[in-house]
């Protein structure tokens, strides 16, 4: 009898694994401000865990989410809070935040039963607006506006106090994730929410129970970012609640765009990419436009993240996952390539 | 102002000010979502595309010798929306045809990208600082038995309420806006039965964009000009959706209930009650979920069924 696993292919597994590793050490064997290229990858990996709980809410399951931000700040917060005032120990408010996250995103999941498309999209929005005025509202824990500084992560008795201990940290749990993810979309509940997302009603036909389902996924989903919260909260080290406004939540809708709406690597893909742009070449551009015309970074930013969201949408549907899997298709045809097919 | 009064009559009759304009982004959205069903989340950003462009004719103008006061204004208003026009048709060449057939999460994530490429192309041109946009009616008040209301409020109320109504009477009256309808229905019935239907969507988004203009010439010297105004548009979402999404005569009910819960917890409430301080930039929100919950059709909708 063939195993649970025999036709499943397990090998990407391990070259994920050493190209993780090998990053940093390449990184400081070529450049000598390696500290700050590394923090960028810590913000890029933070994301991405985030990019992939929306994408399994919103490429898998088809139910749009314009409040995630929300959901980062309260596992943020959260954390902060327990860690700082409450003084659990970090180990465990990884445990805890996230599962409570999760039960915020139960909270935001109701209304998903009976509204969808834009009704849904308004209600994420209004979540993510209120999530932000009640931190602010609780100002006894959280210092309101004002922002919170939050201890380093410790961990069986070790301070991740560097750029370099909090890679390792940040980059165990990606991994993780990812593997976890791609397993868990291949599975029963994978397709299930692919289900939901094509068909409501032929899902529900073919006996997918739609509420535990929609719950599922904004639960998992809403593990994920109050994972991403934890980390972030902890290896930053300062959290304010004007970073957790409407637009970092559509710029983690950017990551899945680009990235390709649907698949765990392109959630990955989108974030490094999104991160790298935003931390690295924007700011190289930045000087040069300067010689031209008195102009805002953060007007440079939106403007160009704008204009690589609606050219994805209009012309790239399927984002850079969809763009490796045709140079792929096109490399293993080689000399037998259909024109059309690459249009 | 009066200040000193400070009754629950003149925050209603601020409320239904402010509410007007809300029913003023909302009725733009609304146009373009029966007859295209796309929902456009850019609409407060095209108002303010369209208050900047008013605002550049009118500084123009004022300088010109020759023109008094009024007949700038008006000479301003007249270029605004022409300009309105243009940009409401080329809107239409690269938001609608392309997104034709897409899903909604495309639509939806198209239009929040054109706020955002609106939003920093207008802070290139216009720089970073606010301006303070000059209103042709000053800042005169009437008084109505001890209720201000300032000329500009009366302004908008009574533009709120006339656009409303005449666009309630284009799409239940007139040919074109039965075609709309049909439109919006099924397209390709619409285009065999000789509606031209690459024109009505072209119209629709002019009529929408001339919409957003009048309502930023309006709102401008309300508030003050700067590239955040179109913010204020995510607002009217939720009193469309109150008043009942895609009703035309829902825009100004919803709107304007929820300006006046808007301005009544903000002043009466919040005094009373130190607790809503904390939730009157939210209330907006509280309410749309509250309504989504209850009756998601909003007032004046109808409830919508789809086939299988």
């Amino acid at each position: 009898m063939k195993s649970r696993y025999a036709d499943e292919n397990l090998s990407w597994i391990a070259p994920l694994v050493l190209l993780v590793i090998a990053i940093p050490f390449l990184i400081r064997g070529v450049t000598f401000s390696y500290r700050y290229y590394l923090y960028v990858l810590n913000i890029a990996g933070i994301y991405t865990i985030l990019a992939v709980g929306l994408d399994i809410l919103s490429g898998y399951t088809g139910l749009i989410s314009l409040g995630h931000a929300g959901f980062f700040a309260i596992g943020a917060y959260t954390s902060a809070v327990l860690v700082d005032q409450a003084g659990i120990p970090f180990g465990l408010s990884l445990i805890i935040t996230p599962i409570i996250t999760g039960f915020f995103g139960l909270v935001v999941g109701f209304p998903a039963l009976r509204v969808s498309g834009m009704y849904l999209g308004l209600t994420t929005m209004g979540f993510g607006f209120i999530a932000r005025r009640l931190i602010i509202a609780l100002r006894a824990w959280t210092e309101g506006s004002a922002g919170l500084e939050v201890s380093n992560p410790v961990l069986f008795g070790f301070e991740f106090a560097s750029d370099w201990a909090n890679y390792f940290l940040i980059f165990t749990f990606v991994v993780a994730v990812v593997v976890v993810a791609r397993r868990v979309m291949n599975s029963k509940i994978g397709r299930a929410f692919m289900a939901i997302r094509d068909s409501e009603r032929a899902a529900e036909a073919a006996g997918v129970n739609l509420t535990r389902y929609k719950l599922l996924a904004f639960f998992m989903s809403a593990v994920l970012a109050g994972l991403a919260g934890v980390l972030f909260a902890h290896t930053m080290r300062f959290i304010s609640t004007d970073h957790f406004d409407i637009l970092l939540s559509i710029y983690f809708i950017i990551m899945i765009l680009v990235g390709g709406v649907g698949s765990i690597y392109g959630a990955v893909l989108g974030s490094v990419f999104i991160v790298l742009l935003d931390f690295l070449l924007i700011p190289a551009f930045k000087d040069w436009m300067a010689l031209f015309v008195a102009i805002e970074v953060a007007d440079i930013q939106s403007l160009i993240f704008g204009l690589i969201m609606f050219l994805f949408i209009i012309f790239q549907p399927m984002g850079l996952y969809g763009v490796w899997l045709k140079m792929r298709i096109y490399w293993k045809l080689f000399p037998f390539n259909p024109k059309k097919r690459f249009t | 102002m009066t200040e000193t009064f400070g009754g629950l009559t003149q925050e209603v009759v601020s409320g239904i000010a402010l509410g007007c304009i809300y029913a003023l982004i909302a009725l733009g959205f609304t146009l373009i979502y029966k007859a295209t069903e796309v929902v456009n989340f850019a609409q407060g950003e095209l108002m303010m595309v369209g208050a900047y462009v008013n605002f550049f004719f009118v500084s123009a103008l004022l300088e010109v010798p020759l023109l008094n006061g009024v007949w700038a204004f008006i000479i301003a208003l007249v270029g605004a929306v022409a300009f309105a026009v243009l940009f409401g048709a080329f809107l239409d060449l690269i938001i609608n045809r392309p997104l034709k057939d897409e899903p909604v999460f495309s639509v939806i994530m198209a239009t929040i990208s054109l706020a955002i490429i609106l939003r920093a192309v207008m802070a290139v041109i216009a720089g970073p600082m606010t301006r303070i946009p000059p209103s042709p009616f000053g800042s005169s008040v009437i008084t109505f038995g001890g209720v201000a209301i300032s000329t500009l409020d009366m302004f908008i109320i009574l533009s709120a309420v006339v656009l409303v109504m005449v666009f309630y009477f284009f799409f239940n009256r007139t040919k074109w806006g039965i075609a709309m309808k049909a439109t919006s229905e099924d397209p390709m019935a619409a285009h065999l039965v000789g509606i031209p239907v690459k024109k009505v969507y072209r119209n629709v988004w002019i009529f929408s964009m001339v919409v957003a203009t009048i309502g930023g010439v309006l709102l401008a010297p309300r508030t003050l000009l700067d590239t955040h105004m179109g913010f204020l548009g995510l607002k009217a979402f939720p009193a469309a959706v109150l008043g009942g999404f895609g009703s035309i005569p829902g825009a100004i009910v919803g709107g304007v209930i929820m300006g006046v819960i808007e301005t009544v917890s903000m002043g009466t409430l919040s005094f009373h009650f130190p607790w809503v301080k904390e939730i009157n930039d939210i209330i907006v929100w509280i309410v749309l979920i509250a309504v989504l919950m209850i009756r998601p059709a909003g007032i004046l909708g109808h409830e919508e069924v789809d086939r299988v």
